[in-house]
């Protein structure tokens, strides 16, 4: 087979946003060559969600020798079990590093489809109390763009990947073309109207917006509730590149997906100040190829995209490249005991939890901290795991492991956290991956504020669990490990001047027109939202715009 | 559920193979319908694993009969073998190896046997003394022993089936009568 080597487009990554750039640029007519890291996908084959525990070696408690020596990093994730480990990276093929007191969690996904498959599949808005809020506090640089900017690309996004949720009219939290909500069970639904009846509006629980099918939609099917969507989904219920945008980008005919493919750099054009492609890494046979694509899209995730940059020396003429790593800090929170409804239970696994959107610097300003953050969560009874060491032998055991706990709810916080240049990524001046390319050194740690953010988080679960008539509240851990929530991001903002951002406001590097960044490295603050659906939104706008540009000729 | 005219309660797949196996009930597989002998000849072959790993055959015989006091019906003694075998460190196997035998001492001084011949009341009051006094300390060999059988089952089909988790429901209800 002869193998092509110039394409329209390139773009690099095909998980959550490398889908979004074929599907675009390949429905809008160019033919695009997507490069994939890691190895391809068959669902048939790949996707084990309904494979249960008995069929399992080590029946879901993971080969911990192996996973000791290859992933003791990709293990932290909570996403990381027995059945999805396969999903998460080699630790020992891909090394980085950090301070030894400044610990920062890289999960890493190299498959056909990238994070997409082991996402947690929470879409929501963001409003201009996030575009603005750079600029507000003069934190940082102003966002290029505005929730006006985004809006329809939302839309759009939304009614493909299509989400379940529940309208609600917060102007802080938009609402969109939802699919049908998942239902609250009995004890949130509780929940929610005690919270009402104390906070009102201010504070307010709703089912979560998620990727999750609740019908049928463009030749998807509907959630069968099964619950570890983490480990794939046979039945396409939840959006993931595999199960959708990589389908509609093969349909027309212009797509040319290569796995085992690790792009090591950007080929630059001095004479016109521009790219003609990239330069990659056979995964499998070590050998180097160079492709050529008219524009490039990099869609590699927030720190491999800025890795890419670097290694190409590229971009970076802000010196911004790298720097302003952010995530969201979790750890804070609570739960409680809910006395009553022991005469109900729930019934499948609902794959979703509730949301309570942000209440904090909404309206009212709060002394310790700027920006706020959201609850996840979710009310349940307690099964046979909370029973495992429970005292007895015999009938009387097995018998205590069939009664369900009482009823039991949580909030998790998730909070913002602002961008600061000193939190980045370096490239190591000796460490290398396994294909000889150059790693990351990552300095990255909370600032006072995110700090803050944790310890409210604690005292307003607490105030929610009360005002649900809770008993034995209990208040959550420490702050996360950076990295920990998995949404890096940040490290090639984009901005309105190029001597202070690295992308203007299409997610065009400022410094090479033809290179785009789409990924979560281009976001210029963090929100406190779950970020997924802004980098989707982010890219097909931006591939919108670079297809108009190139049929314009400026591109 | 499978039945046979040597046996009044019907059973399950494998609980019938290892009935079968330990008794003489072979001679009852011709009240057998050809189908279902073809599925237990594949069953059959299936069960006679390799041998255990960890487990000497009286170390997988005393666990056997072990796990079946702490919970009727577990069938879980391949499992605690692989566990020893390929997941536990060597420290805790050899913890888990060098203290099973207290099941046996402990036997003796009370009926004279080992544990597996000995009476299922002497098994039961043996365990239990030991769960009593070992409580919450994790790391000792009969929390190990007791934890991969309450875990093994509840991983099992036949776990996942008593518990309501298997086969899955197919739907969401939030407010179920339990």
């Amino acid at each position: 087979m002869k193998d092509v080597t110039r394409f329209d487009a390139i773009v690099v990554g095909s998980g959550m946003t490398g889908g979004w750039a074929a599907k675009e640029l390949t429905e809008r007519g160019l033919r695009t060559l997507v490069l994939e890291a890691g190895r391809p996908i068959t669902p048939e084959r790949d996707f084990v969600e309904h494979k249960p525990p008995w069929e399992m070696p080590f029946r879901g408690l993971g080969d911990r020798r192996t996973v000791a020596q290859r992933q003791p990093m990709q293990r932290n994730s909570v996403s990381f079990d027995e059945w999805s480990h396969v999903f998460w990276t080699d630790d020992a093929d891909n090394p980085y590093s950090t301070p030894s007191d400044r610990p920062f969690h890289w999960f890493r996904a190299r498959q056909v489809g990238g994070k997409s498959t082991i996402w947690s599949r929470q879409v929501y808005r963001w409003s201009d109390l996030d575009f603005e809020a750079n600029l507000r506090d003069a934190v940082a640089i102003d966002w290029p763009i505005r929730y006006a900017d985004i809006a329809p690309w939302y839309d759009h996004v939304e009614r493909f990947i299509g989400v379940s949720g529940q309208a609600e009219g917060l102007s802080h939290l938009p609402d969109g073309p939802f699919l049908p909500p998942m239902a609250l069970n009995c004890v949130e639904q509780h929940v929610r109207e005690r919270m009402q009846e104390k906070f009102g509006r201010e504070r307010l629980l709703t089912i979560g917006r998620v990727a999750n099918l609740t019908t049928p939609h463009l030749g998807r099917a509907p959630c069968h509730y099964c619950g570890p969507c983490h480990r794939g989904c046979i039945t396409r219920s939840y959006f993931s590149s595999v199960n959708a945008t990589l389908p509609a980008a093969r349909a027309t005919g212009r797509l040319t997906l290569r796995p085992f493919s690790i792009v090591r750099s950007l080929v630059y054009d001095a004479r016109t100040g521009r790219v003609t492609g990239v330069r990659m890494i056979d995964a499998k046979t070590k050998t180097e190829r160079a492709y050529t694509a008219r524009v490039v899209f990099l869609c590699a995730s927030a720190l491999e995209s800025a890795r890419i940059l670097l290694n190409s020396g590229l971009g970076n003429s802000s010196g911004q490249v790298g720097r302003n790593i952010m995530d969201h800090i979790k750890g804070g929170g609570g739960s409680g005991q809910i006395d009553g409804w022991t005469d109900r239970r729930t019934i499948g696994d609902r794959p979703n939890g509730i949301y309570v959107p942000r209440f904090r610097n909404v309206t009212a300003r709060h002394p310790d901290f700027i920006r706020g953050y959201g609850f996840q969560g979710g009310a349940g009874r307690a099964g046979w795991s909370a029973a495992l060491r429970a005292p007895g032998i015999g009938a009387a055991l097995k018998e205590r492991l069939m009664q369900l706990g009482p009823w039991s709810m949580s909030f998790w916080g998730f909070g913002e956290m602002l961008p600061r240049e000193e939190n980045r990524a370096t490239l190591h001046p000796t460490l290398v991956d396994a294909w000889g390319i150059p790693t990351l050194h990552i300095e990255c740690q909370w600032s006072e504020n995110e700090l803050a953010i944790h310890r409210d988080m604690n005292v307003t679960a607490a105030e929610l669990l009360e005002a649900a008539g809770a008993t034995n509240i209990q208040p959550s851990g420490g702050p996360s490990t950076p990295g920990g929530t998995n949404h890096e991001m940040g490290t090639a903002r984009m901005g309105r001047d190029p001597k202070t951002s690295v992308l203007n406001g299409w997610n065009q590097l400022w410094d090479v027109p033809n290179v785009f960044v789409t990924d979560g490295a281009a976001m210029t603050s963090s929100g406190n939202q779950n970020p997924s659906l802004t980098y989707m939104a982010l890219t097909a706008r931006a591939c919108h715009y670079a297809v108009g540009q190139m049929k314009r000729g400026e591109l | 559920m499978w039945r046979t005219r040597c046996r009044s309660e019907p059973m399950e797949r494998r609980e019938l193979i290892h009935w079968l196996v330990a008794t003489a009930g072979i001679q009852c597989l011709d009240s057998l319908a050809p189908g279902d002998l073809l599925a237990l000849g594949r069953d059959v072959h299936a069960a006679q694993q390799p041998a255990m790993r960890a487990l000497t055959s009286h170390a997988e015989r005393t666990v056997s009969a072990a796990a079946q006091q702490i919970l009727p019906g577990a069938d879980v003694t391949a499992f605690i073998d692989k566990m020893l075998a390929d997941w536990y460190t060597q420290g805790e196997r050899e913890r888990f190896l060098a203290g099973l035998p207290e099941l046996d001492t402990r036997c003796r001084a009370r009926a004279g046997q080992d544990f597996v011949t000995c009476a299922a009341a002497d098994q039961v009051a043996v365990l239990t003394a030991l769960d009593d006094e070992v409580g919450t300390a994790n790391q000792h060999w009969f929390a190990m022993l007791k934890y991969l059988t309450v875990y093994g089952w509840c991983t099992s089909e036949a776990g996942q089936r008593a518990l309501g988790l298997y086969p899955m429901a197919g739907r969401y209800d939030g407010c179920a009568p339990v």
